[in-house]
């Protein structure tokens, strides 16, 4: 949309050449040069087909740190070509197109693996006599319901989103989620922008699960919902810890490495393992099925899965750490976050958020009312 | 003639081919889409449906376009006050110094426009620049909440569509006849009666084609109230982005952006009753 | 015209220049910010710069943008152009409507834009990578140079066009001797626009690039998991500081080329 701006913009620069020397241009017709020579870098580019020394990477920006990557290449003279996409919905739609092909190794989200099992034809079975380190993962992280037998999927991201607050300024002694509906603290909440989480947890406090489709439980809890809409400060996507940090908010529900990068900046705030019962969810290595460097895709995660080389990445992305093998290489800061290292007889109860089917459209509805102002 | 006629076949070619190829299959494909029944799982089915239509009319979804038409009515206000006069006061600066303000409204669009909504962000918050300020010059005690309210969102739009009002005006009084002026004054008008007469009235292309210029964008734009309206206030822009990302649904989306379409083709036919101009451009 | 004195007016218009520049002064200020987040002061530090230069995906990224960038606006303003000046010659039946419909990728929504890309694309059996890139930049890029093109010579007045022919100068000698310098400064604007566009454009460039080749938009919003570092700052003040010395650098050229005698008379009338 912002488009049809732009046009005014391109009136403008030309009126202000015109008008600042009426000679402006005139040797403006030599523009269209260089048009040839990228297209033939792009060839070469488009080629790469055969297995070679090649990986394709598809991820969000920054969530392999750039040492492991670097070792990688080192070792098995691998040229690693990284890119990125937004969100699972445009990484899903993308693969799609393009085949089930074109990336070697991609990490994405519980649920939209689930999808992505049972629309069929997308995922690779690993091979797992490739990847002699599949048994160092910790079987915690296993068997869930997108990969019940463990045939696709390398958890790679494990978290919960907790909620966290800052002491000083909340004189609420927060337990749970259904003390973020707590009038004390009108206009201090930043929670993230999601759908499914926020009315989760709404549903939570209600003593139903995060997967709720019954319309009249789902009605019910819209009622809740829009109960907590005086204390909602913002909702957010990114850079949620930045709120909490910055005094705009003092109160936050947010994903896990939020939860660490606030505790990070300010040891002072507080954590807390909601009473209700926890959300979890875990991002996953998968190889699509028509993967053009296979191999190369296989020992790839092998090499994640090192316990070396598997404490390096947790502890740098800030997510829980499903090597078991790892944890004598984990730092001691890691290990005393609070975020990171989450007692296990609490998170025992933790709960996946799934695709509910139908009911996807009643929460789309109840989403749109609540951000309604 | 004619052997001109030939050539410009050739000329044209291109352009037809991709108009056709880009603009044309797109628009069909939109349509089709918002036709079609959404698959459960994912993706859509083979089945026909008005039903993304139908679901358009409930009170949620109308609520949208309500508010989006809201916000794009008082930007658009706004816009006109700001930027009237600022139009009006560069079109009457030395010709060198125009050309030089006319660069100086046009380069921020050069930077990427999610950084310069942080800068907002940036200035806004809590303990931002603007509360210090305020703070340390001792107007306020405690910090305002600026950031994540209406008045941002609306801050963040009149901002990034100021442009768009400042240009057209300033092309109409630029291209304005000034002996009308200086006559009405001649048969005793007073400075601000000619304004209002004469000035205003000869300028009035220009501010409605600013007006169709921030109005149409502005109920589309999505980031600036997630970033600065914190997410709560739903705009069309939004619904479409959270159908096609957010709930799978991409038929309901294309039903939307369709609709969307044709509420800008409105308010551009509209525009050109109004002036009798047959095109959107014509202040180029 | 003499230069006027200070006049209360030019007040007005520097307070809304500097509510304009305001943010783009923070992203400034805030790329030499030593403190990784952007909620507080730190102190001041080069290292971001550093940092950038020596982020491989980054300038990998950049330079990706940028090869799009120049390809994709050298195609379309040929394209738009040519096209532009074929039909102000030319009275198609379908004149009418190709116009109209030409600015029509402006009002349809970007993502769904991206979606029909991609869809026509793997239809076609295209690799993805920079040549759909290309592509797609291209054909969302020539409305923009097609428009400002039109617009520019519809202000042209077409007897120079036939005084010339009557002289005897041929359909080529015309464009280019006429008609081109006088359309020029339409091209360049509409370029730099699309250059701009393509520059700043991320979903349509998401749906349509390879495993191989990241955009630098792209890159940017995909740092949703980790947040947005402020190499990032860095780099939009590294591109701005670019501009405005293109500008200086364009404004120098224009102003040692003023000697010319024809074309500012020309102008002056193609200007009303």
């Amino acid at each position: 949309m912002k488009k049809i701006l732009s046009l005014v913009l391109a009136a403008a620069t030309c009126a202000g050449l015109l008008a600042g020397c009426g000679s402006g241009g005139g040797s403006e017709s030599s523009a269209p040069q260089s048009s040839a020579a990228p297209a033939s870098e792009a060839s070469s580019e488009a080629g790469g087909t055969e297995s070679g020394g090649e990986l394709n990477i598809f991820t969000w920006d920054g969530y392999f740190p750039q040492d492991v990557l670097d070792g990688y290449t080192e070792q098995f003279g691998v040229k690693i070509n990284m890119s990125n996409f937004e969100s699972n919905e445009e990484m899903l739609t993308k693969l799609e197109a393009a085949n089930a092909g074109d990336y070697d190794v991609i990490v994405a989200s519980d649920y939209i693996i689930d999808i992505m099992r049972r629309k069929g034809g997308l995922l690779k079975e690993l091979d797992k006599e490739k990847i002699p380190n599949f048994k160092n993962i910790d079987p915690n992280f296993q068997s869930q319901f997108y990969d019940p037998e463990n045939l696709y999927t390398v958890p790679y991201g494990p978290g919960t989103p907790l909620i966290v607050y800052d002491p000083s300024l909340v004189n609420v002694d927060i337990k749970g989620y259904n003390d973020l509906w707590n009038p004390e603290l009108k206009d201090s909440v930043v929670i993230m922008d999601d759908a499914r989480n926020v009315i989760g947890i709404t549903l939570k406090t209600m003593g139903k699960s995060f997967n709720e489709t019954d319309p009249a439980v789902l009605d019910e809890a819209k009622a809740k919902l829009m109960e907590l809409k005086p204390n909602i400060r913002t909702l957010a996507m990114n850079n949620l810890q930045d709120v909490i940090l910055s005094g705009e908010a003092s109160v936050g529900y947010m994903f896990t490495a939020q939860v660490v990068m606030a505790l990070q900046a300010n040891p002072e705030l507080k954590v807390v393992y909601p009473e209700e019962g926890m959300g979890f969810g875990i991002d996953n290595l998968i190889v699509p099925l028509n993967a053009p460097h296979e191999d190369n895709a296989f020992s790839f995660i092998n090499y994640i899965l090192e316990p070396e080389v598997g404490a390096k990445v947790s502890s740098q992305i800030m997510y829980l750490c499903p090597n078991k093998e790892s944890a004598p290489y984990l730092p001691e800061e890691y290990k005393n976050n609070a975020a990171l290292y989450i007692p296990s007889d609490v998170l025992g109860n933790t709960e996946f958020i799934q695709d509910v089917g139908e009911a996807t459209e009643l929460y789309d509805k109840i989403w749109t009312e609540f951000k309604q102002q | 003639m004619k052997k001109v006629k030939n050539y410009n076949w050739a000329l044209v070619l291109p352009i037809y081919a991709f108009t056709i190829l880009f603009v044309l299959i797109p628009l069909i494909y939109i349509v089709v889409l918002s036709l079609l029944r959404k698959d459960i799982l994912w993706g859509v089915t083979n089945e026909f449906t008005l039903q993304n239509y139908r679901k358009m009319f409930d009170p949620v979804y109308l609520r949208t376009f309500a508010d989006s038409l809201g916000l794009a009515f008082g930007t658009t206000v706004i816009t006109v006050l700001m930027g009237y006069p600022f139009g009006y006061f560069m079109a009457k600066l030395a010709p060198k110094r125009r050309a030089f303000v006319m660069l100086l409204v046009v380069v921020p669009f050069w930077t990427n426009a999610l950084v310069r909504i942080y800068g907002w962000m940036i200035i806004l918050r809590a303990k931002g620049v603007l509360n210090h300020l305020l703070m340390s010059l001792g107007l306020i005690d405690t910090p305002l909440k600026i950031l994540y309210t209406y008045g941002a969102v609306l801050l963040g739009m009149v901002y990034s569509l100021l442009p768009f009002m400042i240009l057209p005006v300033y092309t109409s009084v630029e291209k304005m006849d000034w002996s009308l002026v200086e006559a009405a004054r001649d048969l005793g008008a007073n400075a601000a009666q000619a304004f209002l007469t004469v000035t205003l009235k000869l300028t009035l292309p220009g501010v409605l084609s600013g007006f169709v210029l921030v109005f149409v964008p502005s109920i589309g734009l999505f980031f600036i109230s997630d970033l600065l309206g914190g997410g709560k206030i739903m705009l069309v822009g939004n619904l479409i982005k959270n159908q096609l990302m957010q709930a799978r649904d991409w038929p309901f989306g294309a039903a939307l952006s369709v609709v969307m379409m044709i509420m800008t083709f409105a308010i551009i036919f509209l525009y050109r009753k109004l002036t009798h101009s047959s095109d959107l451009e014509e202040f180029f | 015209m003499k230069r006027k004195k200070f006049h209360p007016s030019s007040l007005y218009l520097c307070a809304v220049l500097l509510l304009m520049y305001l943010p783009v002064v923070m992203v400034v200020i805030y790329s030499f910010n030593a403190s990784k987040s952007d909620v507080q002061w730190a102190g001041f530090t080069l290292g971001w710069y550093q940092k950038m230069i020596h982020n491989e995906s980054l300038m990998d990224a950049l330079r990706n943008s940028l090869v799009l960038g120049v390809s994709s606006c050298a195609i379309s303003a040929v394209i738009g152009t040519v096209g532009a000046v074929g039909l102000a010659q030319s009275d198609f039946k379908t004149k009418g409507l190709l116009e109209n419909v030409a600015m029509l990728p402006i009002m349809i929504p970007e993502i769904i834009l991206g979606m029909v890309f991609l869809a026509f694309f793997s239809f076609l059996g295209l690799p993805f990578g920079m040549i759909t890139l290309i592509i797609a930049h291209t054909a969302f890029c020539i409305p923009y140079i097609f428009i400002v093109v039109k617009g520019r010579l519809a202000g042209i007045d077409r007897s120079i066009g036939e005084a010339a022919r009557d002289l005897g100068a041929s359909e080529m000698r015309m464009f280019f001797d006429i008609t081109l310098p006088l359309i020029a400064p339409a091209i360049l604007s509409g370029s730099l626009l699309a250059f701009a566009m393509s520059l700043d454009d991320v979903v349509i460039s998401f749906f349509v690039t390879g495993a191989q080749t990241n955009t630098l938009p792209i890159k940017i919003y995909s740092q949703i998991k980790l947040g947005v570092s402020p190499e990032i700052n860095a780099l939009c003040t590294v591109m701005l500081a670019l501009t405005f010395l293109l500008i200086l650098l364009s404004g120098a050229l224009t102003k040692t080329k003023k000697g010319k005698p024809i074309k500012p008379t020309i102008s002056k009338e193609a200007n009303q």
